[in-house]
């Protein structure tokens, strides 16, 4: 039966023919593991594919949906979060790959005649892989694809007269939104894919016409004498290459527990834009062509670049592979390269050096972390950033943007008549604070209080005696608290500030409760107030802040210390309004709720279809 | 010797080629079955509040809206109305809550005040105040939704009827 059916196939479609053609392909010289590259591409072309397909049945392309969607693939499936690694990363793989093929031909001086258009061919599937990278980039709609990509499409920009045309057509609009995504979708996953199978076809068509092209100095005997069948003696190569690949970059999908999803793209944010490392080089070169010049980076030198990979088999016609006969070419593509990496270390080394973009990078790792747990609850229809609206930290630190940070610096950017808030609240501020209020960080001059002549570990113990009053605090040592207590209790604190009773007055601040949550709130309404620093205060009172506001602002307040549990990550007992402030269904709904209690609840209440 | 060799290359190709279609397999496949593994569409509550006892009255049924908020896979969405239903408070304050959806055909029934009896406008279908099938062609009684009174709030365990 068996036997009959694939004799019916055969006459049918003489398939085993075809077979025979494309596998028996004979290989002159024999098999040899350096032209296993070609065919490790195609591999990780079609794992692209299906890691694609399978995403795309997840993935929606519009303004409002997309960050969700890929946050639900990312957050709540139960392997999207490595299929998406192993998209995200097979790209990079892919270019890697790429740019080692294409060394790997031209050392072999494979793109000289009649391969021409063999390496031609090859160029343009190299610039498919950018588009793909490019177009890809942005899908997510999170800040980082969203601002990456500005720059991109303003370098689009920049092209002579038509540049414009071009960019509105690519975005869909003259500014992002909808169409923006919906054309990055289709030209990802239709348009590059087809023709890129188009020009693929072409590139492995001409490489069977053509064959491989051996190292340089195998004699003409040995490839007329040894002639290895492409399968199995170099398909055996090429899958052991092909699944070496794969554990690399599923390893490092583990290692990196998959590809990075920062917050929901917000037009309003100033984000530090950086594309994919592999466009990285261009980037830096932008730095180099200032006002006029722009185009000279962004037009003139790519385009140069790749007319010169172009002509390279039209202008190298020296008949001789032996790198010796071709040391004009080598250098100019090895400076090509040599420029290229320069330029993509200095860009990496300058973003590591540079302190204020690691600080942005801490935040947006925050952010993004914040918006992940934000968005288990489910993101409003009106698109990914208004899992924000509701969120207390994000309205305080609108609040201390505006009314605080004038006065207080905050990771090296504000005011310095009050103190640093950089890490405010951490074992580090209050500590050092005891060690000298004197200090630049603190009160400076006007520090009253007199610099705590104990041993460090004593300061330590003392300050995590004060915070202990505040709660929330990560890694809570009870030794610690039980002697720091007795050093503020029975010390010298006592004789300045009150202590024990909330409302008492002294010469300073009544440290009852200090840093806690109502404490801070009526210390930002009054200052002034006999209980804090009375006559001497110097911080204007904020009264005129709603309840609300001044929630907010607290606890994005207690999210500045590095030594507090984040707001989202407490049970939330305290805090039922969380969640609740987007509509007066909610408010009761969720009044008596909180983060855990709804999320378990939701644990619970999924199994139930409606 | 060499015909050994090639043996040997021709199944490790199978082995390591299908061990490694097998990996690239295994966690597409595990995503792709997903909506087996999770429920993508649901109601975020059980019991849903459809107001205060003392908003029915008691004998006369009350057709009142089921609203709640929905999740539907990455989106929330709240204030949503999932749909309506009969509410009949009894004299000892308990609750029969149904369906508004004949158990025939799905229609949407009515209260006809006139003859105390729902009615489905569809194929006739009759039920009394309590549900009971009358006459029609419906297969069953009127569905019911469980029940609960907490705090004067009447709670409705809403799903719908297949």
């Amino acid at each position: 039966m068996a036997n009959k059916f694939r004799e019916w196939i055969e006459d049918r479609t003489g398939l085993s023919n075809f077979l025979k053609v494309a596998l028996d392909e004979p290989v002159h010289g024999g098999a040899k593991w350096s032209y296993v590259f070609g065919s490790g591409l195609v591999f990780l072309f079609i794992l692209q594919v299906v890691t694609g397909i399978i995403m795309a049945g997840f993935y929606s392309p519009s303004s409002t949906s997309a960050w969700g969607s890929v946050y639900y693939i990312q957050e709540k499936t139960s392997f999207g979060w490595f299929v998406r690694g192993l998209h995200h990363f097979g790209s990079s793989a892919m270019i890697i790959l790429a740019i080692v093929h294409m060394f790997q031909v031209f050392i072999f001086g494979a793109y000289k005649k009649p391969r021409e258009l063999n390496w031609i061919s090859g160029v343009i599937l190299l610039l498919f892989l950018m588009g793909f990278g490019l177009t890809g980039y942005l899908l997510p709609w999170d800040q980082k694809g969203y601002w990456a990509t500005q720059v991109a499409t303003n370098i689009i920009g920049t092209i002579p007269i038509i540049g414009d045309y071009i960019k509105i057509i690519h975005q869909g609009g003259s500014d992002y939104g909808n169409f923006t995504l919906t054309r990055f979708y289709a030209i990802h996953t239709f348009l590059l894919p087809i023709s890129l199978l188009f020009f693929l076809f072409i590139h492995i068509l001409l490489f069977r016409k053509h064959g491989v092209t051996p190292y340089w100095k195998t004699s003409e005997e040995v490839l007329k004498n040894r002639i290895d069948p492409f399968w199995p003696y170099q398909i055996f190569k090429d899958v052991v290459f092909a699944i070496g690949m794969y554990a690399i970059i599923a390893g490092w999908v583990f290692w990196n527990g998959g590809a990075e999803l920062l917050a929901p793209a917000d037009p309003a944010s100033n984000f530090l834009a950086r594309p994919e490392w592999y466009f990285l080089f261009l980037f830096e070169l932008l730095k180099y062509c200032q006002g006029n010049f722009l185009i000279v980076g962004t037009v003139i030198i790519p385009t140069l670049a790749v007319i010169f990979l172009f002509v390279l088999p039209f202008i190298d016609i020296n008949p001789s592979k032996y790198p010796s006969k071709r040391i004009p070419f080598f250098s100019a593509v090895f400076s090509g390269l040599v420029a290229v990496v320069a330029l993509t270390t200095i860009a990496v080394y300058h973003d590591s050096h540079d302190i204020h973009i690691q600080h942005q990078k801490e935040d947006l790792e925050k952010q993004a972390a914040r918006a992940m747990k934000l968005a288990a609850r489910g993101i409003p229809p009106q698109g990914g950033t208004s899992i924000f609206l509701n969120d207390p930290v994000f309205l305080g630190e609108k609040i201390f943007k505006e009314g605080c940070v004038g006065c207080h610096k905050l990771k090296g950017d504000g005011g310095e008549n009050g103190p640093d808030f950089t890490n405010f609240g951490s074992r580090e501020w209050v500590s050092g604070l005891l060690k000298n209020p004197k200090d630049a960080k603190y009160f400076k001059e006007s520090g009253v209080m007199p610099p705590v002549s104990l041993p460090y570990e004593s300061l330590l113990d003392m300050t995590e005696f004060l915070l202990s009053q505040s709660g929330d605090l990560l890694n809570k040592n009870n030794d610690r608290i039980e002697s720091g207590k007795d050093l503020v209790l029975k010390g010298n604190c006592v004789i300045c500030h009150p202590f024990g009773d909330k409302d008492a007055k002294k010469m300073a601040p009544n440290l009852t409760g200090y840093l806690s949550e109502t404490w801070l709130k009526e210390f930002i309404r009054n200052p002034a107030d006999l209980k804090f620093y009375g006559a001497r205060n110097k911080m204007p009172g904020f009264d005129k802040f709603s309840e609300r506001e001044l929630d907010a602002l607290v606890q994005y307040l207690l999210t500045l210390s590095r030594d507090r549990i984040l707001v989202s990550e407490k049970d939330g007992e305290k805090r039922p309004y969380l969640f609740g402030l987007s509509s007066p269904r909610t408010m009761t709904d969720f009044k008596n709720s909180s983060f855990v209690i709804l999320q378990t609840g939701l644990e619970t209440t999924k199994r139930k279809s409606m | 010797m060499e015909n050994s060799r090639r043996k040997f290359l021709k199944i490790a190709s199978y082995a390591i080629g299908g061990t490694l279609a097998a990996g690239v397999a295994a966690p597409i496949v595990g995503l792709a079955v997903h909506p087996w593994l999770e429920e993508t569409v649901y109601g975020t509550e059980d019991f849903i509040n459809i107001g205060k006892l003392d908003d029915f009255p008691i004998g006369v049924p009350k057709k009142t809206t089921i609203t709640s908020s929905k999740i539907d896979a990455w989106n929330i969405f709240e204030g949503l109305v999932m749909g309506s239903v009969w509410v009949v408070r009894r004299e000892d304050n308990t609750l029969n809550v149904f369906s508004t959806n004949c158990p025939h055909l799905g229609c949407g029934i009515d209260w006809g005040a006139d003859v105390n009896q729902f009615l489905c406008p569809c194929h006739g279908g009759v039920f009394d105040v309590n549900g009971r099938k009358i006459s029609g062609p419906s297969p069953r009684d009127l569905y019911a939704f469980d029940t609960k009174i907490e705090n004067n709030n009447v709670l409705v365990r809403y799903r719908k009827f297949a």
